[in-house]
């Protein structure tokens, strides 16, 4: 087998008083397509942030990339520690996580900052190879045309393919997705998650998925969770109508 | 129909008021608070025996008004070439030109209106520039070590509540007469209003990009100038415009305790009674206050 990518032991997430997380053990091998899925309110976000660290673990470990988080080293990380982290990290989020004021081109780019140091990058000056790379990766994701006009003009789908070409300039080990397609046509869907699929040729992908028929498109492993805790974990061949209705089902028994 | 109509009482002013007011304690008590404290306004100045117009209002009044209505610059055209000034016996003093005087006289006003917009422009961008750190440290998601964002708060609040003139007077009298103390007059009284659209901008930042550019490992410095200072510049721009205007009207005034600039000119003609050339600055004063409005406005328009 592979070197695990992800693995949680213990992990346990609270907040307001409840339990919203309790994951016993997951591994996540290298090279993976999983699936998140589950009803709203099941914990799919919290696990993915605290896999990215943007959440404080309760109890338990995560570790990603050989690095390990555990409730009380959590909020001691160093900046450099953080950095480190999240360098290795690609994330697209729900809600097309840009920067509306700057070009395609230029938001393409600050994929290259984990990886770019200097007082040169505090003025968003980047060197001819980069910029050259930055063009190339929009190119890559179909934006040939608008390289220079504002984010904020252009349409839901041309912006989670900017979101991904800045995910090419990052080049992480592990991707986090979350409803990369939420708010999108059907066709700009399936050639959002055709995108993401290539950029994370080189890299594990972890995908929360709302869209069940997506599935096929972005996944080889499923997890289904409820109530913050998984309640299958599956290749996508054993995933079929009566699995996906009794997960989402139950939550509407339940209060 | 008729039935309602009967049961109607009669209307009366204070059944109504009392409707009103019903369910709206505070508003009404805010409201008789606000009744009180004029009341007992205008009483103390009767009491004191303030409230008086003077001997003979209207003669002034008239007197004023009819100079002002004759702007001195008019003379430039229309003014007497060879007016004589006259001793009490007749004997001709002095021959005077009017429209040379006035000529010179329009130079001089000139040259403060420029005064004055020097003073309102750099003292503008000192304000900026000195509001700058201190709104970041104020701004509360930007989340500042508690103790120095209270401080940095203090400071502007200080600034803010300290009138123009104030900073002009003590300022005039550590770096002497001049256009110097009134830069830095508007400078540290407009650093509070800065200070405070400022943080107000910072406030209203898309966080979600900010974490984005976070996401990707960046440092400090990169997430601020790739997230933050291109969604806040716009805004920054629209503040500095709408107080640099704000302080071209505070500037016209400055010049009163010595700061340099227009309110010099005004100054000397009220202290001379010369209404004719009060009408003359203030009209200049009117028509740089409201083109910078104007052209502020469209700019700051244009840049939403």
């Amino acid at each position: 087998m592979t070197t695990p990518v992800i693995t949680l032991e213990q992990l346990c997430w609270r907040t307001e008083g409840q339990v919203r997380l309790d994951i016993p053990s997951l591994i996540i091998h290298e090279g993976e397509r999983v699936a998140l899925i589950g009803p709203n309110g099941a914990g799919k976000s919290s696990l993915l942030r605290l896999i990215s660290g943007a959440l404080t673990p309760s109890g338990g470990t995560v570790t990603v990339l050989q690095r390990t988080l555990t409730p009380e080293n959590h909020p001691r990380r160093s900046l450099r520690e953080r950095r480190a982290w999240a360098r290795e990290i690609g994330q697209i989020f729900q809600g097309l996580h840009l920067v509306s004021r700057l070009t395609a081109l230029d938001n393409t780019l600050i994929g290259a900052l984990g990886h770019v140091t200097g007082w040169r990058s505090w003025f968003r000056i980047y060197s001819a190879t980069l910029v050259k790379q930055g063009q190339a990766a929009l190119q890559s994701v179909g934006i040939v045309q608008d390289q220079d006009i504002r984010v904020d003009r252009l349409s839901g789908g041309e912006r989670q393919k900017i979101a991904i070409a800045r995910l090419l300039m990052q080049h992480p080990k592990l991707i986090l997705a979350d409803e990369p397609t939420a708010a999108l046509d059907p066709s700009a869907a399936a050639e959002v998650c055709r995108l993401l699929l290539h950029a994370a040729q080189h890299a594990t992908l972890v995908t929360v998925v709302h869209n069940v028929s997506l599935l096929p498109l972005l996944a080889d492993r499923v997890i289904g969770l409820q109530h913050g805790k998984i309640v299958f974990d599956v290749p996508i061949k054993e995933v079929d109508e009566h699995v996906l209705h009794s997960l989402y089902q139950t939550r509407q028994v339940s209060p | 129909m008729m039935a309602d109509l009967r049961i109607t009482p009669t209307p009366s002013v204070a059944s109504a008021l009392v409707r009103r007011l019903r369910g709206r304690r505070g508003a009404a008590l805010l409201a008789l608070t606000y009744l009180l404290l004029i009341v007992a306004c205008l009483v103390s100045l009767v009491q004191d025996g303030d409230l008086s117009l003077g001997r003979n209002p209207w003669a002034n009044l008239l007197k004023t008004a009819g100079e002002f209505s004759y702007p001195s610059f008019l003379d430039v055209w229309f003014g007497d070439t060879a007016l004589e000034y006259r001793s009490d016996d007749g004997r001709v003093l002095r021959v005077e030109n009017r429209r040379e005087v006035e000529l010179t006289y329009l130079a001089g006003l000139g040259r403060a209106t420029w005064v004055t917009i020097v003073i309102a422009t750099l003292g503008s961008l000192l304000g900026a520039l000195l509001a700058l750190p201190l709104a970041m440290l104020t701004a509360q998601n930007l989340a500042a070590p508690k103790p120095l964002a209270w401080l940095a708060k203090g400071i502007l609040d200080v600034m803010r509540s300290i009138h123009t003139l104030v900073f002009g007077l003590v300022l005039v009298g550590i770096v002497g007469l001049g256009p110097t103390a009134g830069i830095l007059a508007i400078g540290l009284h407009s650093m509070g209003t800065y200070g405070k659209l400022f943080s107000e901008s910072i406030e209203s930042l898309d966080m979600a990009a900010v974490h984005a550019v976070q996401s990707v490992g960046a440092g400090p410095l990169q997430v601020f100038s790739h997230a933050i200072w291109p969604a806040v510049l716009p805004q920054f721009v629209s503040s500095h415009l709408y107080v640099w205007e704000f302080n071209i009207r505070d500037s016209t005034i400055l010049g009163m305790i010595g700061a340099g600039g227009l309110g010099l000119l005004i100054t000397e003609a009220t202290s001379l009674f010369q209404w004719g050339r009060l009408a003359t600055v203030l009209l200049v004063v009117a028509a740089l206050v409201i083109s910078f409005d104007a052209l502020s406005r469209r700019i700051r328009h244009s840049l939403l």
